[in-house]
């Protein structure tokens, strides 16, 4: 398991500097915040003001997808997704090093496998102009980002790790 | 019902040469799909699956319920509990452990998850308890088993997805683990007891207690606070179980400026571990959904359910070979994956049986049950070798400590599980009594 | 030939155990056997991703709403989704199977699949908990959860505010107060345990809206079957299944009465109510009808839909 420390401080890990890391970061902490706010606008609203916030639920399904992919590659990135290395121990330095390449490539295959699904879909939507029932936003947009998000994290995996910090 | 087995075996062999297990779900769930579909429709399936998944709103409390609780980590509330529980058993010999298990307990009332509470807990109490001269062992088991409470003791992001799995009512499944979580927290106390008496090198006598300071106060009335604020909220009828997580999040952020422990580093931390755990969570939950969708396909549910009904067992007996099943599949398996892959099979086996107790007579009521003692079998999962991820956990935060101190000390708490779960078992009545 | 059939609703639904079932059950019986229909306990994906399963072959028969997203696909489909259509699901299944499925040309809508059936439901009520809405002027401030936006322009429009959730959050919002009512069927106060919660219900003659299902199988799986064993199915299908799940609506309707009784206020909605909805859904009926362009009228679709079931508008 290599999930990372909850307490690592930004800019102790090299790709934790990279400006994409840092930009799909910042991205990522504004769609909590906008959860969060979604949340109180409608609890508060419905109360304080008797308003409720009728495109809550379809606005925070939204956001939560995009948080979700959008902090995808970070994850993949940190090396963050559960793994057991238990049976490591039985085997050289270098078998270990070679299983961790394959285990990496073979994530990353169904990390594009993913990427390709979604285009997919997203090219569906697109055609038949796919829209939430209530806000009647778009949501071939967010089939992309999606998309998107699981060929970037597929190359993160296929990189070597100094490129994926630069 | 053999091929689901053969793919649970090839499961298994990816994940023990490093194939992170959300994707080894994927790969052999969706390779098994195609084999017996075709290509074209896996794909379509995979896709779903990925797409969907992100859109479910009730999984909004992920993100929400772990940001809760780093933003309260962030502030320094985790040391406050750890130094007020140290008042109570402070100069009790194995006290600090006791404290452990006491303050992850407090703290499990505003995490929603157990990995969570653990890597808190043990930046707080593991120095504490390195300084007086713990054993290692004793000092890891406290905080990995009193961790595994954050998925018991509510807010509880794994009582969430079973309450989405099955459709049951997941503000009476919160209330619901209390009672157990307090058991629970009692029976670790016991342990640490026990495991004093049995060998007092484990723990020194430390004899004075640390100093109570306002800022510890504080801390303890954040969280009774905090908790307050959501069951309040919950029961109360201001907002739902689902919203709570959103209400519990800002409210979280609200103390932590009133207390002013949160600095600005701490609260990018707090956002920045939340985003990468979330899709860490997600990624699981995709790969779980697509490997699930491929074993419904096979019909391994079915064939179950017609094979327990073939045997004429009791309503007892079937129980109890499903907690052995889990039993043996918590060893292997990750957590919330066990749960995923798990429940939607098992759930209509039990949801048909039996139990001939007055206290059982309504089926919400089995169901409410069942939820509760899976949580208890996934917390003992999360300690049980060879893939505890509590103990995983412990070791990413304190990587001189080996796995096997870790599971040694890991040991008595989960011989005091098993009597917890043999009471919850045997007792219905604490897991029902808040609800009904 | 085992064909696989995802189901999203609870499998103890009326309509799972009185509709689909035993129409697997039938197709069976009919093909001697040589056809099986194979009910999954758990769906292959999310509610509305099943129009599409089926079209891709994720499973080989699906049903759904067409209302389930917004798009542009469905959007004759909507002819069933208005207001004023039938209080009877069998009627309303058979005229929705006949103009939709015929006139309006539902299989081109529903292109890789083939059409086993085309349903609506019981007729749509207004619950609340507030108050007896007896004039327009009721309906203000009233917080209503509403199926989808055509019901919500027409709450909008009497001066209510309409709100989206899921329907199993219609309990948690509606016991907590966060909404005051909801757009729903007899069947679905007590299939979602609202009754409680609710105490008056406005009916308005003909429904106040309904929703429209597709009951669909995978085209080349349907190819594929023999002529003999596609004659088969065809009987049971298309009107048949209409009287079949729409008898099942019927009586989980009137199961639902039972079971309420006098718990809650039924009441006939005022003519000036019925009035004022009259004029709000003429409006969006034509906004409807100008909107699917050559070669479909609406409008006269609609008329059609209203001689079938019985309501006369004027
Ligand atoms: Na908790
Ligand atoms: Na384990």
């Amino acid at each position: 398991m290599s999930a990372p420390a909850p307490d690592m401080i930004p800019g102790r890990v090299p790709h934790r500097q990279a400006r994409w890391y840092r930009a799909l970061a910042v991205v990522a902490a504004l769609l909590i915040a906008l959860m969060i706010g979604v949340t109180c606008i409608d609890v508060f609203g419905r109360y304080l003001l008797n308003r409720p916030f009728g495109g809550a639920y379809e606005l925070t399904q939204m956001l939560l997808a995009a948080l979700v992919f959008v902090a995808l590659p970070l994850t993949t990135a940190d090396g963050g997704h559960v793994e057991v290395d238990l049976a490591l121990h039985m085997f050289s330095r270098r078998v270990q090093v070679l299983m961790g390449r394959l285990a990496g490539l073979v994530s990353a295959a169904a990390l594009a496998y993913f990427a390709w699904r979604l285009a997919v879909i997203g090219l569906d939507q697109w055609h038949e102009g796919t829209r939430s029932a209530s806000l009647m936003l778009p949501m071939a947009p967010l089939a992309f980002l999606a998309a998107i998000s699981c060929a970037v994290s597929s190359l993160i995996l296929i990189l070597p790790r100094d490129e994926v910090a630069a | 019902m053999t091929i689901s087995l053969i793919a649970f075996a090839i499961l298994l062999a990816m994940v023990f040469v490093r194939i992170p297990i959300a994707f080894a779900m994927a790969i052999v769930g969706g390779v098994g799909f195609a084999i017996l579909r075709g290509w074209a429709p896996a794909g379509a399936m995979v896709g779903n699956a990925v797409f969907e998944t992100g859109l479910n709103y009730s999984l909004s409390v992920v993100p929400l319920f772990i940001f809760m609780g780093n933003v309260l980590a962030g502030s320094g509330i985790a040391q406050g509990l750890f130094s007020a529980a140290d008042r109570v058993f402070g100069r009790m010999r194995g006290g600090l452990a006791m404290a452990t298990v006491l303050s992850c307990g407090g703290f499990s009332a505003v995490c929603g998850s157990s990995l969570a509470t653990a890597a808190t807990m043990s930046k707080v109490a593991m120095p504490s308890m390195r300084r007086f001269g713990y054993s290692d062992s004793l000092a890891t088991g406290s905080i990995a088993a009193g961790g595994t409470l954050g998925i018991l003791i509510p807010p509880s992001v794994v009582l969430i997805i079973f309450g989405l799995l099955t459709e049951a009512d997941i503000g009476k499944l919160f209330l619901a683990g209390i009672i157990p979580g307090i058991v629970g927290i009692i029976g670790y106390l016991v342990a640490v007891m026990v495991a004093v008496r049995l060998k007092p090198e484990l723990a020194p006598k430390v004899g004075e207690v640390m100093p109570m300071t306002r800022q510890d106060a504080i801390s303890v009335a954040a969280v009774l606070a905090l908790f307050a604020f959501i069951m309040i909220g919950i029961y109360g009828g201001l907002f739902t179980p689902i919203e709570a997580a959103g209400m519990g999040a800002f409210a979280a952020l609200i103390i932590a400026g009133l207390t002013g422990g949160l600095t600005r580093p701490a609260l990018w931390a707090a956002f920045l571990d939340s985003a990468t755990a979330s899709a860490m969570i997600f990624a699981i939950i995709i790969g779980a959904e697509i490997f699930s969708n491929f074993v419904t396909f096979a019909g391994l549910p079915d064939s179950l359910s017609q094979i327990v009904e073939g045997l004429g067992l009791s309503a007892w007996t079937v129980l109890l070979l499903i907690v052995l099943i889990y039993l043996v599949l918590g060893c292997f398996l990750e957590s919330l994956s066990m749960i995923l892959l798990t429940v939607p099979v098992f759930y209509p086996v039990i949801s048909n049986l039996d139990f001939g107790l007055a206290v059982l007579a309504d089926p919400d009521a089995v169901l409410i049950w069942f939820a509760i003692i899976v949580v208890v079998v996934t917390e003992i999962s999360l300690i049980t070798p060879p893939i505890g991820m509590n103990v995983f956990v412990l070791r990413s935060v304190l990587p001189d400590v080996t796995l096997g101190t870790i599971f040694r000390g890991v040991f008595v708490f989960w011989v005091a599980d098993i009597f917890r779960l043999a009471l919850i078992i045997g007792v219905p009545a604490l897991s029902l009594w808040l609800v009904t | 030939e085992e064909l696989i059939m995802s189901s999203w609703l609870p499998p103890k639904h009326p309509i799972v155990v009185n509709a689909f079932k035993p129409w697997a059950e039938a197709v069976e019986k009919a093909t001697d056997g040589r056809v099986t229909v194979r009910i999954m306990g758990k769906p292959l994906g999310s509610p509305p991703a099943h129009f599409d399963m089926a079209r891709d072959g994720v499973a080989d028969i699906t049903y759904g709403l067409h209302s389930f997203t917004e798009d542009d696909r469905f959007n004759r489909a909507r002819l069933g989704q208005f207001s004023f259509l039938g209080d009877d699901a069998i009627a309303n299944s058979k005229a929705y199977w006949k103009i939709y499925g015929g006139t309006l040309n539902a299989a081109e809508e529903h292109k890789g699949t083939h059409l086993l059936g085309l349903f609506m439901h019981g007729p749509g009520l207004l619950h609340n908990n507030k108050r007896k809405i007896e004039t327009v002027a009721d309906m203000k401030g009233l917080k209503i959860r509403v199926p989808g936006g055509y019901v919500a322009d027409l709450v909008g429009a009497l001066g209510a505010t309409p709100l989206f959730m899921s329907s199993p959050e219609v309990y948690e919002k509606l016991s907590r107060g966060v909404i005051d009512g909801v757009a729903f069927t007899y069947e679905a106060m007590t299939a979602f345990n609202l009754v409680d919660d609710i105490k008056y219900s406005m009916t308005v003659p003909g429904g106040i809206y309904n929703t429209t299902w597709f009951f669909v199988i995978n085209e080349a799986k349907w190819n594929a079957l023999s002529d003999e064993d596609r004659a088969a199915i065809e009987a049971l299908s298309g009107e048949a299944f209409a009287e079949r799940v729409g008898q099942a609506w019927n009586d989980a309707d009137s199961a639902a009465k039972a079971e309420i009784g006098d718990k809650v206020d039924f009441y006939q909605a005022s003519p000036e109510i019925v009035a004022a909805l009259k004029a709000k859904a003429g409006e969006l009926e034509q906004k409807w009808s100008d909107s699917l362009g050559q070669g479909y009228d609406g409008a006269a679709a609609l008329a059609e839909f209203r001689k079938e079931t019985g309501v006369n508008l004027e």
